[in-house]
């Protein structure tokens, strides 16, 4: 089986790129190749050549810049992941075979471990793309054997995170089982989780009170001196021997590390493996291997909510596609499982606004702000429950009477609207705290400066999904009909999209930032009130939303060219 | 002409810089009553022939038109007055029987929808799934979802895509049932479909297409005189195979 697996992965990567370069054919495609391969090698190999010409150092880069600190803040940092992917409202699709996979490898004579072991075979060289394209694209000095063996070393720690991910994924969905073996199969690795969380947490949230009067080596010190001793430094060893093969600074040292590294990616596959059994065993629903294979289904099937919101049968159609983005995002998503995550959230806020600690407070504060600035800056890269979400029902959504403009301004309105309320929320937590993280900054100046951000948010939000939209209609075979990288053309794309939605965002929203910033600097003169400076985020948010709406108009007769055949579909 | 099609080609670009004509220069017409079964072998052009007629590929060269309506330059009156079935019952994962329906009325500006829902429901035997999702569905339940979207207004012109395809007995016979119904009912229908025997008994006429291009088209009985088979009984299967030259023994090994 192990054969036939890596034969099905190296066909289809072979075919897959048979077919894109195929499509290069196409002028818009090459094009756009073209430019992708120049934004590379301008951003990444260029200036890796102009370090190589200062002077080549030996031995791995970063070996010395990162030491033991970088093996002591990223064992923390993987082991913080590790706890958290347990309340994460995400499921892990390693194990969610696809139609082609259910129809042809379920019935054939293969064991159940077996298929497991396909789909790990499966996904490897998705992880092998994407370890190998940081490690030699990263600008430094390293040899390019040295960016091998980083990669190789990036490779382990990527497949054992996401081999993880799965077992904490199928753990989950078994946390209610009725069988004893399969309660402590999904209960004990929970458990081990929460007590190394204890373990490494009560020291660790003694070194973060220290920050605010303690300074930078110091804290690194104090974390290095917790990594490294007691039982802190047994509950780290997997973390610290995934991170070691990236640090060190010779062939002979990588060597060394890279044993233990896969020894950890052994042991996480082999309690996969176990846990699997064990659940197949005890008879209980089969989630995670059988999981459908539609691309954007989830693990568990969904379900009709009460409370459904009912569509109005007249009304303009832009809200018949923000009706059904939204129906659908929220019976995809598993409210249960954010459950914790929002009560961690709430307590939070409520804790550090009762006067719980200042230090609590200062940190909601800042992590509320970071949140709005992620969700409105990358949010509308990573929702995609727009046009590029529904270009697998394109062929549907092109027999509607329903013109081109009007589609993609209804596919942008739930994923935007929804950005927008969410960056509301966390810049109202953060306004609310503001005067425990900002105490020297005045109450007017906190309360402007909420006003503005809260205006601006939907500019940069709508903005970004227009520039997603018309990517979307212009190269729609460029567009990831899932969130899983898919070799390094995608991998490209994404890089270059994400120039492109910068570049994009400055023309778009360049002309409404200046008409606002000199409408505020002329009225402040006036005033001298920091609250001048509203109206005029508001005035940025018009031209804004003008310009987009003449966006959504141009792209019309772009959208009803779409070439069908440019969608890359099947498996 | 409810449906007219005329010089209707569509080109794939095929491996190693070839061109694959799909369909070519595929010219007929169909007017408010009739029911023209659309039949050829596998890769015919069929259902590319579809999917041009529903706007979904813009075709090479050619037009074709909805109650006189251009599927390119005057494509949303177009659209409002046809309904396309597909073969594969594609449906948003998400969404429910009835809100799919709501979806479309609300669309179409559907007025009466809930009495229409509710017969069209009754007629497909999808009472009591309202509130399924698509992933608790059987397939020939989710075609006839598609179906029902595709009914639920009052559309001039059908296109079946393999309309039969998943359903058990009782839902190929009322599907039948249902085709004729709205052929009565003065809808222009074209059913593409390899099940000669029902196209044979449903439709009013006969288009036979192959290796993309037209070669026959007229009723059975125009069909059989010209293929020499007239006085003979001739079924539509015989003449199928006599008009696309496969009518020839096949040697068994």
């Amino acid at each position: 089986m192990f054969a036939a697996s890596l034969y099905i992965a190296l066909c289809s990567a072979k075919n897959r790129m048979r077919m894109r370069l195929r499509r290069l054919r196409e002028p818009r495609y090459f094009i756009g190749a073209l430019l992708g391969a120049a934004y590379l090698f301008f951003v990444f190999v260029l200036p890796r050549r102009a370090i190589g010409r200062r002077g080549r150092r030996r031995g791995f880069p970063g070996g010395e810049a990162f030491g033991e600190a970088g093996l002591a803040f990223g064992s923390v940092g993987l082991m913080l992941m590790a706890a958290v992917a347990w309340i994460l409202p995400a499921t892990s699709s390693l194990f969610a075979f696809t139609e082609a996979e259910t129809d042809l490898l379920f019935p054939a004579p293969v064991s159940r471990r077996d298929l497991l072991v396909h789909r790990l075979v499966r996904s490897q060289l998705g992880l092998l793309f994407a370890a190998m394209m940081p490690a030699f694209l990263i600008a430094d000095a390293a040899s390019a054997f040295e960016r091998l063996l980083r990669g190789l070393a990036l490779w382990v720690m990527f497949a054992t995170v996401r081999v993880y991910f799965a077992g904490v994924t199928m753990a989950r969905a078994h946390l209610g089982s009725r069988t004893l073996s399969a309660q402590i199969a999904a209960w004990v690795p929970l458990g081990i989780t929460i007590a190394a969380g204890a373990i490494v947490g009560t020291p660790l949230i003694k070194v973060i009170r220290l920050i605010p009067t303690a300074s930078f080596p110091e804290i690194i010190a104090r974390v290095n001196e917790l990594t490294m001793s007691g039982l802190q430094a047994v509950v780290l060893w997997p973390f610290r021997a995934l991170i070691r093969p990236l640090l060190v600074d010779s062939v002979a040292s990588f060597a060394a590390a890279i044993g233990p590294a896969l020894l950890v990616l052994t042991a996480t596959i082999a309690w996969v493996l176990w846990a699997d059994a064990v659940f197949q065993a005890s008879g209980t629903e089969p989630v995670i291997a059988r999981a459908p294979a539609g691309r954007r289904r989830q693990a568990s099937a969904p379900r009709v909510r009460a409370g459904s919101l009912a569509l109005a049968l007249t009304g303009r159609p832009e809200l018949v596609f923000f009706w059904k983005n939204g129906m659908q995002m929220v019976r995809s998503l598993n409210l249960k499982s954010m459950l914790p995550l929002m009560i961690l959230g709430v307590y939070a806020v409520v804790g550090a606004r009762a006067g719980f600690s200042t230090n609590l407070a200062q940190a909601v504060c800042l992590a509320a702000l970071m949140l709005a600035g992620a969700a409105t800056l990358l949010g509308p890269g990573s929702v995609m429950s727009d046009l590029r979400g529904d270009l697998r029902h394109i062929e549907l959504l092109k027999t509607w009477p329903v013109g081109g403009s009007a589609v993609i301004r209804g596919e942008m309105l739930w994923p935007g609207a929804l950005l927008t309320v969410t960056t509301w929320f966390l810049l109202s937590c953060a306004t609310l705290l503001s005067d425990a993280a900002f105490p020297r900054v005045a109450l007017d100046w906190r309360l402007a400066f909420a006003g503005v951000a809260m205006l601006v948010a939907p500019a940069l939000i709508f903005a970004q999904y227009t520039i997603h939209q018309a990517a979307a209609v212009v190269f729609p075979g460029w567009i990831p009909s899932d969130n899983d990288m898919r070799g390094f053309e995608s991998m490209a794309q994404r890089l270059i999209l994400f120039a492109g939605v910068v570049l994009a965002l400055i023309v778009v929203v360049g002309p409404g930032a200046i008409a606002g910033g000199l409408a505020g600097l002329a009225l402040y003169r006036l005033a001298a009130t920091p609250f001048v400076f509203v109206p005029c985020a508001a005035l940025c948010l018009g031209i804004v939303a003008v310009e987009v709406f003449l966006a959504t108009e141009a792209l019309a007769p772009v959208y009803d060219r779409i070439d069908l055949s440019g969608v890359e579909r099947g498996d | 002409m409810a449906l007219s099609v005329d010089h209707l080609t569509r080109t794939y670009a095929g491996a190693g810089g070839t061109t694959l004509t799909a369909v070519d220069d595929l010219s007929f017409s169909a007017g408010s009553g009739e029911i023209v079964g659309l039949i050829g072998p596998n890769g015919a052009g069929k259902t590319t022939t579809l999917r041009c007629i529903a706007g979904i590929l813009r075709p090479t060269a050619g037009r074709t038109a909805i109650d006189g309506h251009d599927l390119v330059a005057d494509a949303l009156e177009a659209r409002r007055r046809l309904a396309f079935m597909p073969d594969e019952p594609h449906l948003f994962e998400y969404l429910t029987v009835e809100e799919h329906l709501r979806l479309v009325a609300r669309l179409y500006t559907v007025t009466d929808f809930d009495r229409r829902a509710r017969a069209l429901l009754d007629e497909l035997e999808l009472t009591g799934k309202e509130g399924s999702l698509p992933g608790e569905l059987s397939r020939g339940m989710r075609q006839k979802v598609v179906i029902a979207c595709g009914l639920v207004r009052d559309a001039s012109t059908l296109l079946f895509d393999e309309p039969l395809t998943g359903l058990d007995p009782i839902g190929i016979h009322r599907m039948r049932e249902t085709i004729v119904a709205r052929g009565r009912a003065g809808a222009c229908v074209l059913v593409s479909s390899h099940l000669l025997h029902m196209v044979e008994e449903i439709c009013t006429r006969i288009v036979i297409m192959d290796r993309g291009r037209k070669i026959a088209d007229g009723t059975v009985a125009e069909l059989a005189a010209r293929s020499d088979l007239a006085g003979a009984g001739s079924s539509l299967e015989r003449i199928f195979l006599r008009v696309t030259g496969r009518d020839a023994p096949v040697e068994q090994p």
